[in-house]
């Protein structure tokens, strides 16, 4: 699912300063499951910011309001009626929520809460691992099942760079070759041939797999990092 | 469930409010539910509980919404537990079951939903590693 972590809270806080009624909308689907925008985290937050805000003598006042899943407008109805009253609107969902909140009410100001990281999997509660770019054309099926786009830095389509060092990508961190992987599982199931036809290169960022962990599990799984 | 808030109170006057706006959809799909158990079919749940009658959708809308409904929102916190098991543990609101005679039982699911949330019941996601 699409993984997501919240943004520091100061750059929250800067986006809607400037409006006194903000409605905070959560989403009951991926962010729910990555604990990063579902009810408990809206709740938590405008706990947050309400008490910084009026700490600091300033008018703005945040409410919540949970939508099943904010990128279906079937789950957006009951909004209808809450949002005029606000004059600034805050989403937890991905960047696809917020589009589809943004797209509905085009008069108000809408800000992310969190920065939508990856299509990822689960791997404890709290700590999530991206496996997915959404390239859309997906190649998994003549890489043994590793993607080059989210594994390899350089999401090369054809085998590994000179920079490929006994399994371990030259970018450092220890982080594996994602073409020494996928080389060593087609081995295994005896389809090498298959990354020897040449593919096109796509043009992709450097980018290597990054790990969203929600701060509040970050202490528990230090040690074992 | 989570239920963060630390007194039990349930605002059934808020929950009536909910109630009310919905209530046209809510009549008519209580009404016209001719328990066929055709929905059933079309929901992946039911299959992978081995067709549970606890899975199939009519039953989830008419013990979750359809019990709000009845009682006209008068309902205490044990009972807006037990909804909310129904309408998180038992629906994942694929939007894909199918009603012949055209009853959206997912939106009705939602409401449900939206009922136990105005309340602060809710499913979270790290409770299930305290359940396990
Ligand atoms: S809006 Fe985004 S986070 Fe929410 S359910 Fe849809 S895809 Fe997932
Ligand atoms: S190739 Fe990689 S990024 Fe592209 S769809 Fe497949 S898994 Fe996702
Ligand atoms: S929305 Fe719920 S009841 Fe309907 S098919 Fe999906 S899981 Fe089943």
């Amino acid at each position: 699912m699409v993984k997501a972590k919240k943004k520091p809270f100061e750059e929250i806080k800067q986006a809607i300063e400037g409006y006194t009624r903000v409605l905070n909308i959560g989403c009951g689907g991926c962010v729910s499951v990555c604990l990063a925008g579902g009810q408990k985290e809206v709740n938590l937050l405008n706990l947050q910011l309400n008490a910084a805000f009026s700490g600091e003598n300033k008018a703005t006042r945040v409410d919540s309001f949970t939508v099943e899943r904010q990128c279906n407008e079937m789950f957006l109805i009951d909004l209808d009626k809450v949002v005029p009253r606000y004059d600034g609107l805050m989403s937890m969902a991905c960047g696809a929520g917020v589009q589809l909140i943004a797209e509905r009410y085009p008069d108000k100001p809408i800000f992310p809460a969190v920065n939508t990281i990856a299509v990822g999997v689960d791997r404890q509660i709290g700590i999530y691992e991206e496996r997915c770019r959404a390239c859309g054309e997906c190649v998994l099926g003549y890489t043994g099942g590793i993607c080059p786009i989210t594994r390899c830095a350089k999401g090369l389509f054809n085998g590994p760079c000179g920079g490929t060092n006994k399994g371990i990508c030259e970018i450092g961190n220890e982080i594996p070759c994602a073409w020494q992987d996928i080389y060593e599982r087609l081995k295994e199931q005896n389809r090498v041939d298959d990354i020897l036809k040449i593919k096109t290169a796509m043009q992709w960022q450097n980018q290597t797999r990054r790990m969203i962990v929600q701060d509040e599990y970050a202490g528990r799984y230090e040690d074992k990092k | 469930m989570s239920s963060p808030k630390n007194d039990n109170t349930v605002n059934t006057e808020a929950i009536r409010e909910v109630l009310d706006t919905h209530r046209a959809k809510m009549k008519t799909a209580l009404r016209v539910c001719a328990h066929c158990s055709l929905c059933a079919e079309s929901c992946f749940l039911f299959h992978v509980h081995d067709g549970d009658p606890r899975y199939m959708p009519s039953h989830k809308f008419i013990n979750s919404i359809g019990r709000l409904y009845k009682k006209k929102g008068r309902i205490d916190q044990e009972a807006l537990e037990e909804i909310s098991e129904i309408v998180w543990r038992r629906c994942v609101l694929c939007t894909r079951c199918y009603c012949p005679l055209g009853i959206d039982i997912p939106e009705m699911i939602a409401l449900a939903r939206n009922i136990c949330r105005s309340q602060d019941v809710y499913f979270t996601w790290d409770q299930l590693e305290q359940e396990a």
